[in-house]
């Protein structure tokens, strides 16, 4: 393989503004599969819901989010991640006050007491989707701004990612605050930060995964479903409940499934949040191993061509932006249908550009806009 | 930055990343291809809920096919649990109080306790209806179905109960239906739904494997109409003449159903039952009801045909029960008191074994069963003072023969060879000498010590000489080397003393027919009730005359009578002609074309017993004597209600220590006319008197209407006091007075 970048940048020859050259790197495969993966998602968003009270409602605002976010998307494609980038400090900044804020009393309190939204009207929003995004631009902008990722420096980008997850597990939400620790551990490690001091933090990161199941900061529910997966048995029927049915209704969907609209436990609302969390035993229920299978694969081309992007990034800051938001979305994919397959404890991880709910698939849409912009503007 | 250093890191993600999803992919392989019959099975139980349905009971007829059992309906208040756990407590005791008020003011005394001791009972499953008052007026129903929405989950269903046209009458015979206990459910391979195994796997075994059951109904309502579901507990199907899915009937028992408790609704259950309904229903996440996936309503049961006459049944009891009551109070002439606790009355066709009548007195309203035997009424019924009106003394009363013993003696006699040709004569002068004996007690009496004189064979059995076959019992005894031990109790156990006749009813007692060896295992067993283990000349002679350790219920004495009345044959008792499957209710029951055939019971022969012609005729001839000679112990009884043709037979007085004597009777007829018997009957009444003074003269009356053909139709409850005025005005106006003392 070749190196990427500094050289081919010269090559090219030109640098500039012209759109229509931009267009012409846009990566076509990423860009189909982040529309077949929206499209699914709407049609198991329709199936889960349309026995709801609203339920039309609910996909008519999933479809407008939708999009909303191919606008987003596509906007932020076009502008050079550079120029994002110049403003990161700002963005995470007023990302931060944001996710701050929801703390305060204009944030309303969610399911099982947390905190983790503003609603204004009939429009909710989730802060969170946001500060993820920003803080991915913030590190890759620091990170990819050195060249030489000392003790000082990695100290600070620590604080920039643990600001967010403080933030964020205060809410409480235990599973957003994951997503920090391992878009962290993806940038620093592709970052160039030193093995040792990688070591050391994944050392220090388990001791403190441990000790917070050990401590008071979580509550036994919360304790329960994180550890449900590990200790099938040793948990209350209630957070088991969950897991049995997602992995009743998936399995029960065999080879090819019920077919749309025909799965029972869709369709008589057995796996609670089926249309969030949950949605994968849609898939996996109505359209069995194929359907649910040809989810995964296209999320598979889109990681693919994410790391892709990563790797024909022109420099390192736009390296490590990608690097970001795959190690975001892989995370999300695997937590979400690995708890749905019951090998992941059930946190609140929504599947990215599938869930029903606005701010994650338009703050997603963002993120791949930013991937694309990188793809796009390699040469510029 | 090393470039180096980011391609090699860039790849490890990429690993990171192949591996995350290869894990992904294998997992749900494991879910869709390989684990996924267990998991269907748990989809399956999950939404989908068998509802089973008891259907009516089939009808018990006698054998002219009038109902004698029937099913009717009856009006349930019920509560339906899913809607009431979804309310907040105080709404729900809210409810539950205005319903108890509400019934109350309706005239149906109900106990709030009862109602929330009802709802928290975890017998029933949790979609199942629980039933807080039965057989409530249809006026309740309206109320409470005008007002549905003020009592919810409250349902009104109806059911099929029991009901007995002819009130108590042959209550014993027909028993009665209560709730299946946990032992009989568990004996039928029945679930508790107490137990875990049972309640997660029961559904899913019955509930249909098929995938994507096809619903076609858009609007889904949850089971909140009253109307629904009531009409879905009654809808029941008449069996079709493809025949009825009778293989589950045996089997598909849950709790809160119905089983024959006695009798012949014990012992004919797998006719009787209803083939058991079921309502598949596929409930959502929230437990409603969204679709109904399969009806299947049940199927109801077949009609039982009795061998009994209700005609002659009624007859029967009645003069039974006018006897018994008029005896007691009154004393014998030792001055025992003439208690007569109970009686019964078997009337037999020789023929066949059927059973025409079984009378048993203290009776039982059958009624008070329909909805549950209450626990102060199974006391009554269990009190020894009540006389235990549950008891079939028919068949499960034992008492000594008595002088009916003899018929098995005089076969013993000859069948030993010991009585050769029958004209052996013996003189009998009141009073016989045990031989060998030394000691107080060598001589033994007849009754009253009267004398006979010169008695042969029939002579001896129509004056009833004991003296006769004391001796032939202590010849017997005396020569053991050449006739055995058992020669008197081997021929009674031909007649089917000692041994169950194998009446299909449960609770038959078998008697005892004492010998040598029982005598020693008895004293083995408990040594300090007998004073020996030893059989003596005395015991056989005691035993000779039905009296000592001889225990004999009257059913085997009726079917022993018709065993030697049709020449030797012994049937087993039959209570059962026909089985039949009705094609429409409301049509009469008896008429041929209203019903199929599903089985006809044919006579079974226990055994034959093998007696010389001319040894026959001497017994017969003797039996006849009892009735038709004017030295016969019955032919007082006889001369005072004279049957259309003469009758054969034998008294018996049983002699009870402390007691009045028990007054036996059995006999047959017609006899001596050289037409075939066509009745046998037998008729027993302890601490009553002598067998010639209380039993026989009832046995007369009961047979002569029934020989002049002239019985009384049997009155339905409805209408029975004006029924029952009618039919002693006919008793008195033919003679037959039912309260005039013995005719002797």
């Amino acid at each position: 393989m070749q190196s990427i970048g500094v050289d081919r940048r010269s090559i090219s020859g030109f640098r500039g503004r012209d759109v229509s050259s931009a267009w012409k790197h846009v990566d076509i495969v990423l860009l189909v599969a982040t529309g077949l993966v929206l499209l699914f998602g709407l049609v198991m968003v329709y199936s889960a819901t349309r026995r709801f009270p609203g339920g039309t409602g609910i996909l008519l605002r999933q479809g407008l989010f939708v999009v909303v976010g191919i606008a987003a998307m596509f906007g932020v494609s076009l502008i050079d991640y550079r120029r994002i980038a110049d403003w990161w400090q700002i963005i995470y900044g007023v990302a931060m006050l944001v996710l701050a804020g929801v703390l305060s009393p204009l944030g309303s309190l969610g399911a099982f007491g947390t905190k983790g939204w503003y609603a204004f009207g009939p429009v909710v929003f989730q802060p969170v989707e946001i500060a993820k995004l920003a803080t991915v631009l913030a590190v890759a902008s620091y990170l990819g701004s050195v060249d030489r990722v000392d003790l000082r420096r990695l100290g600070t980008a620590l604080v920039l990612l643990v600001i967010p997850m403080g933030l964020t597990m205060l809410q409480p939400d235990l599973g957003s605050a994951l997503v920090f620790i391992v878009v962290g551990l993806g940038m620093l490690v592709v970052g160039g930060v030193r093995l040792r001091h990688l070591s050391l933090l994944v050392i220090l990161g388990v001791v403190a995964v441990f000790g917070i199941l050990q401590s008071s900061a979580l509550d036994q529910y919360q304790k329960d479903r994180l550890t449900a997966f590990a200790n099938p048995d040793g948990v209350s029927a209630k957070a088991r409940y969950n897991i049995d049915q997602a992995q009743t209704a998936i399995s029960s969907g065999g080879l090819t499934g019920y077919g749309l609209g025909k799965g029972p436990s869709t369709r008589l609302g057995y796996v609670p949040a089926q249309q969030t969390d949950f949605i994968f035993t849609v898939a996996g229920e109505e359209f069995g191993f194929v359907g649910s299978g040809l989810l995964l694969i296209l999320f598979a081309i889109m990681i693919w061509r994410i790391w892709r992007a990563a790797q024909l990034a022109a420099d390192s800051m736009g390296t490590l932006l990608c690097i970001g938001v795959m190690s975001m979305f892989l995370f999300h994919i695997f937590e979400n249908v690995g708890m749905n397959l019951g090998i992941m404890p059930v946190t609140g991880i929504p599947l990215p550009l599938v869930s029903q709910g606005g701010s994650a698939v338009v703050a997603s849409c963002i993120a791949l806009g930013l991937v694309q912009s990188v793809h796009m503007h390699r040469y510029a | 930055m090393d470039t180096d250093s980011t391609h090699v890191r860039l790849s490890a993600i990429g690993i990171v990343a192949v591996s995350l999803f290869l894990a992904l992919f294998m997992r749900l392989w494991f879910l869709q291809g390989i684990d996924r019959q267990a998991f269907e099975a748990a989809s399956v139980s999950n939404r989908v809920r068998v509802i089973h349905e008891e259907g009516p009971r089939g009808r018990i007829l006698d054998r002219n096919g009038k109902i004698l059992v029937d099913s009717e309906t009856s009006i349930v208040v019920s509560l339906d649990r899913e809607p009431l756990r979804k309310m907040e407590e105080p709404e729900r005791n809210a409810v539950f109080v205005s319903l108890a008020d509400t019934l109350q003011q309706l005239g149906v005394p109900t106990k709030l306790s009862l109602i929330e001791k009802r709802y928290a009972d975890l017998r029933y499953a949790p979609q199942e209806y629980v039933p807080i008052a039965d057989d409530v007026d249809p006026s309740v129903e309206i109320y409470l179905m005008e007002r549905a929405d003020r009592y919810p989950g409250i349902i009104v269903e109806r059911k099929a109960i029991r009901s007995y046209p002819y009130g108590n009458l042959a209550a014993h015979l027909l028993g009665y239906v209560g709730e299946i206990n946990e032992k009989e459910l568990v004996e039928r391979g029945g679930q508790l739904p107490g137990s875990e195994n049972g309640s997660t796997t029961a559904p899913t075994t019955t509930a249909p494997t098929t995938t994507a059951p096809t619903t076609t109904a858009p609007t889904t309502t949850a089971p909140t109409s009253t109307a629904d579901s009531s009409s879905g507990a009654t809808t029941t199907t008449l069996p079709n003449s493809a025949g009825a899915d009778s293989g589950t009937r045996l089997t598909d028992y849950r709790l809160g159903d119905s089983i024959g408790k006695g009798g012949v609704e014990r012992s004919y259950e797998a006719d009787l039952r209803a083939v058991p309904g079921e309502r598949t229903i596929e409930v959502n996440a929230k437990g409603d009801l969204v679709d109904v996936l399969s009806l299947k309503s049940p199927v109801v049961g077949d009609d039982i045909w009795l061998t009994i006459d209700i005609d002659l049944q009624a007859h029967a009891e009645r003069l039974l029960a006018a006897k018994i009551q008029d005896l007691r109070g009154r004393r014998d002439k030792d001055n025992n008191r003439l208690n007569a606790p109970q009686g019964s009355v078997v009337i037999e066709d020789p023929q066949n074994g059927q059973i025409l009548a079984m009378a048993s007195y203290p009776d039982y309203d059958p009624s008070v069963t329909v909805n549950g035997i209450s626990q102060e009424q199974w006391e009554a019924f269990n009190d020894p003072n009540s006389g235990l009106p549950l008891v079939n003394w028919a068949l499960q009363g034992t008492y000594a023969p008595g002088s009916t013993f003899k018929l098995y003696t005089a076969l013993a006699g000859y069948n030993s060879g010991y009585l050769r040709n029958g004209t052996e004569v013996v003189n009998d002068p009141g009073v016989y000498t045990i031989e060998n004996c030394k000691g107080e007690k060598c001589e033994v009496r007849n009754a009253g010590s009267t004398p006979h004189g010169t008695v042969n064979m029939a002579s001896a059995l129509t004056v009833s000489s004991d003296v006769y076959f004391y001796k032939l019992a202590d010849k017997f005894w005396n020569l053991t080397d050449q006739y055995g031990e058992t020669p008197i109790q081997d021929a009674a156990a031909q007649f089917g003393l000692g041994s169950k006749t194998g009446v299909p009813l449960s609770g038959e007692n078998p008697g005892r027919l004492p010998t040598p060896a029982s005598r020693k295992a008895a004293f083995e067993a408990r040594p300090d009730l007998f004073m020996t283990g030893d059989w003596r000349s005395g015991d056989n002679i005691n035993t000779s005359i039905g009296q000592g350790d001889v225990l004999a219920t009257p059913l085997q004495l009726a079917n022993s009578y018709a065993t030697f009345a049709n020449g030797g044959t012994r049937y087993q008792p039959q209570i059962v002609t026909k089985v039949t499957r009705p094609r429409d209710l409301t049509l009469p029951a008896n008429d041929p074309a209203n019903y199929k055939l599903i089985r006809e019971v044919q006579p079974v022969i226990q055994g034959t017993i093998q007696i010389q012609p001319d040894q026959y005729a001497k017994i017969y001839d003797g039996l006849l004597g009892v009735t038709q000679s004017a030295f016969g112990t019955a032919s007082a009884s006889w001369q005072a209600s004279k049957t259309a043709w003469p009758m054969a037979g034998k008294t018996g007085t049983a002699q009870v220590s402390k007691k009045a004597d028990s007054s036996l009777f059995a006999a047959w007829g017609p006899a001596g006319t050289g037409e075939p018997a066509r009745y046998a009957i037998s008729v027993v009444i302890p601490e009553s008197g002598f067998g010639g003074e209380v039993a026989a003269p009832l046995a007369f009356r009961i047979m002569a209407p029934l020989s002049f053909g002239t019985l009384l139709p049997a009155c339905p409850s409805a209408d029975q006091s004006a029924c029952e005025a009618a039919a002693d005005a006919a008793s008195v106006a033919s003679g037959n007075d039912v309260t005039s003392g013995s005719a002797d």
